[in-house]
C-alpha cells in the first residue's frame, strides 16, 4: 500500500507479503464481532493487513473464572484462560470470513506438542478439502499464554519450545510463527530453539505476568490470582526483547507487540528489528484505533524521509564489529 | 465466537449494535454527592437506544487505557445521559468532565430489556445499577405501563443520586437510614404490592442480584438484570466481562447486559 505521500508499507513477513506492518495481536479484536456492529462493509474497511484471531484449542475451553480484566497504571492485567469454543467450531466459523481480503494468521494453543498437532492437523485437512478464501496464510503457536495451566512450561524452555515447532512443522507447509515470552530471564535460546525447529519467524512479547490486589480486601483481585499485564506499560520490556532477538537472529523475520499505541509505537518496534507490529491492546480503545495507527506510521516515516517502511528496520540495534 | 452466540427468542431482546465512535460535546454536568449526571450530544446513539443497553466511553487525553461501559441513563431528544460514580481513576476523570469537554462515545451497545406487552413493572436498583432503570422507566412510561421503582444506597452521600431521577413511584432505602427506610432494597419487596403480573427489572450488586432472584421465584414474577462487569473492548473480542448463567459462560458486553433473571447464576 503506497500512500499520498510515497511511502511503501509493504512488507515481507517470511513468504507472505502484507500489505503494511500492522496486525492484531491475538485475543484483542474479533473481526466478525466488529462487523456485527459497523454500519459499512466492515471487510472493506478492515484495517489490518492480516487478521489473527483469538487462540484457538484442540477441543473448547471454558477460560478462568471472573473478573478477568482490569486496568493497572499505564497498562491493563487480564486472566481469560484461552476462553474458545476449540478448532471444529473454529473451522464452521471461517466460512464467516470468505470476504476478507487480508490472509489469516491462525493462533494455536495447547498444554503440549500434540495438542498443537491436533489443532493444525485438523485445520489443514478442512482447508485441504475446502480450498478458497479466506486465505489461511499460517499459523501462530502460542506457547507462552501465562493465564491457563501449564501455559508457560512451554515457552520458558527451549526443548519444550522446540518439541512443539517440529510437531507442528511436519504437518504444515504455510507459515509457522511462535509466539514468544517475556516471563524468562533471556528470551534468545527460546527464540533460537524455535527456529532451529522450523519456525518461520517469531512474535515477541506475550505479556508479562503480575498480579494485582482489590483495595478493600487486599486479596487478589483477578479470579485466576494472577493475570498477563499488557499495554504502554511495558512496552519498554518488548522493545529489549525484539531487539536481542533480532540481534542474535538476523534475517528472522519479527513480528513485535507489546503496548502500541501510536504510530511512533509501531516504527520503534521496526527499528528494534521487527518487520510486522500487533496491536493488542490499543483495540480496547475504540474500532478506529488501527487505522489511526497506521495513518501515523505513514506520516512519520515521511516525515523521516524514509521511502519504505522496511528503510528503519534495525536502526536501533547494536551494528555487527 | 462463543458457542452461545445471540439466540433470538431467548427472552430477552438482542437490538442494534454500533462500535463506531462520535467525538460528543457535554453539554450538562450536574453533580448529586458522588455521582455526575452527564448530557452529551449522542443524536445518532440516542436515535437508536433501547433501555438497558450501554456505551463505552473515554475521555481523549484524561490519562486512563481502557473505555469504561455506561449504562444509558437517558435517552432525550439528542441528548444522551449518563450517570457516573467516581470510584476510581478512570470514572473519577468522567465524573469530572465540564461542559463543553467531549468525550469519546461508542455504542449502543448489548442486549436490552423487553418492553413490549408490559402492565406493570417494578425497578430495583442499588447504587449506580440505578441508572439504567430511569431509561427504562421512561420507555415503560411513554406506553402507559404502571412503573414502581426500589432504589437502595449506602448512605444519605449516595443517596443523593436519587435527585438525578425522574420516576413518580420511587421508594428509597439506606443501609444506614438516613434517608427512606433503613436496610437494604430488597427489605423493601415484600412491603411492595404489585400485580402478579409484574415484570421485575432490577441492577446493582451482586448480593442485591441474587435477592431480587431469590424473591421473584417465590413470588413466581418474571425478571430481568443488567449485570455489572469490568470490561476491556466492550465489542465482544476479549472474554473479559464473562458471568456465569445457567447457559454457561456468557459476555456481559454481548449477549448482555441484560440477562433473564432466571438464567444468572448468583453466589
Amino acid at each position: 500500500m503506497t500512500g499520498v505521500d510515497g511511502v511503501d508499507l509493504r512488507v515481507d513477513l517470511g513468504s507472505l507479503t502484507l500489505e503494511h506492518p500492522l496486525v492484531d495481536a491475538s485475543g484483542t479484536f474479533d473481526l466478525l464481532e466488529n462487523a456485527r456492529r459497523f454500519r459499512g462493509d466492515y471487510f472493506a474497511a478492515f484495517p489490518y493487513a492480516a487478521y489473527v484471531p483469538k487462540t484457538v484449542t484442540s477441543g473448547p475451553r471454558e477460560g478462568n473464572p471472573p473478573p478477568r480484566v482490569t486496568e493497572t497504571a499505564c497498562g491493563m492485567i487480564n486472566a481469560i484462560g484461552l476462553e474458545n469454543p476449540g478448532v471444529e467450531a473454529f473451522v464452521s466459523s471461517l466460512p464467516a470470513l470468505r470476504p476478507l481480503r487480508q490472509p489469516v494468521i491462525v493462533s494455536v494453543g495447547g498444554n503440549a506438542p500434540e495438542d498443537f498437532a491436533a489443532v493444525v492437523r485438523h485445520l489443514e485437512e478442512a482447508l485441504d478439502s475446502s480450498p478458497g478464501p479466506p486465505h489461511v496464510a499460517g499459523y501462530e503457536l502460542n506457547v507462552s499464554c501465562p493465564n491457563v495451566r501449564g501455559g508457560l512450561s512451554i515457552g520458558v524452555d527451549p526443548g519444550a519450545t522446540a518439541a512443539v515447532t517440529t510437531a507442528v512443522r511436519a504437518l504444515t507447509s504455510r507459515l509457522v510463527l511462535v509466539k514468544l515470552t517475556p516471563n524468562v530471564t533471556d528470551v534468545r535460546p527460546v527464540a533460537r530453539a524455535a527456529v532451529q525447529a522450523g519456525a518461520d519467524g517469531l512474535s515477541l512479547v506475550n505479556t508479562l505476568r503480575g498480579m494485582v490486589l482489590d483495595p478493600a480486601t487486599l486479596r487478589p483481585f483477578l479470579g485466576n490470582r494472577t493475570g498477563g499485564l499488557c499495554g504502554p506499560a511495558i512496552k519498554p520490556v518488548a522493545l529489549r526483547m525484539v531487539a536481542e532477538v533480532a540481534e542474535e537472529l538476523p534475517g528472522v523475520p519479527l513480528v513485535g507487540m507489546g503496548g502500541v499505541t501510536s504510530g511512533r509505537d509501531a516504527l520503534e518496534f521496526i527499528a528494534c528489528g521487527a518487520t510486522a507490529v500487533a496491536v493488542g491492546a490499543a483495540n480496547f480503545s475504540g474500532l478506529e484505533a488501527p487505522r489511526r495507527i497506521l495513518e501515523e506510521l505513514r506520516r512519520e516515516c515521511a516525515a523521516r524521509g524514509f521511502a519504505r517502511v522496511g528503510d528503519a528496520r534495525g536502526l536501533a540495534l547494536a551494528r555487527a564489529g | 465466537m462463543t458457542p452461545s452466540a445471540r439466540r433470538p427468542g431467548d427472552g430477552h431482546e438482542h437490538p442494534g449494535q454500533w462500535a463506531e465512535t462520535s467525538r460528543c460535546r457535554v453539554a450538562g454536568a450536574r453533580r448529586f454527592g458522588a455521582f455526575t449526571a452527564l448530557e452529551v450530544l449522542a443524536p445518532a446513539i440516542t436515535r437508536e437506544a433501547r433501555p438497558g443497553q450501554f456505551v463505552m466511553v473515554t475521555v481523549p487525553g484524561g490519562g486512563f487505557l481502557l473505555r469504561r461501559p455506561l449504562s444509558i441513563f437517558t435517552a432525550r431528544g439528542d441528548r444522551l445521559g449518563l450517570l457516573v460514580e467516581a470510584r476510581g481513576p478512570g470514572s473519577e476523570r468522567l465524573a469530572a468532565v465540564g461542559v463543553g469537554e467531549a468525550l469519546e462515545v461508542a455504542g449502543p451497545l448489548g442486549s436490552a430489556f423487553p418492553a413490549a406487552d408490559l402492565r406493570s413493572a417494578l425497578l430495583v436498583g442499588g447504587g449506580i445499577g440505578c441508572a439504567p432503570l430511569q431509561f427504562l422507566a421512561d420507555a415503560l412510561g411513554a406506553t402507559g405501563v404502571v412503573v414502581t421503582a426500589a432504589f437502595g444506597f449506602r448512605d444519605a452521600r449516595q443517596a443523593r443520586a436519587t435527585g438525578a431521577f425522574d420516576i413518580a413511584r420511587l421508594w428509597v432505602t439506606t443501609e444506614d437510614g438516613s434517608v427512606g427506610r433503613r436496610g437494604m432494597v430488597t427489605d423493601l419487596l415484600a412491603a411492595v404490592d404489585v400485580p402478579p403480573s409484574t415484570t421485575v427489572f432490577c441492577c446493582g450488586p451482586a448480593a442485591m442480584i441474587a435477592a431480587v432472584q431469590r424473591w421473584t421465584a417465590t413470588e413466581g414474577l418474571r425478571g430481568y438484570a443488567s449485570l455489572e462487569a469490568h470490561m476491556a473492548c466492550g465489542v465482544g473480542a476479549c472474554h473479559g466481562c464473562v458471568v456465569a448463567t445457567t447457559r454457561g459462560a456468557l459476555r456481559v458486553c454481548s449477549e448482555g447486559p441484560v440477562f433473564p433473571l432466571d438464567e444468572v447464576v448468583t453466589g
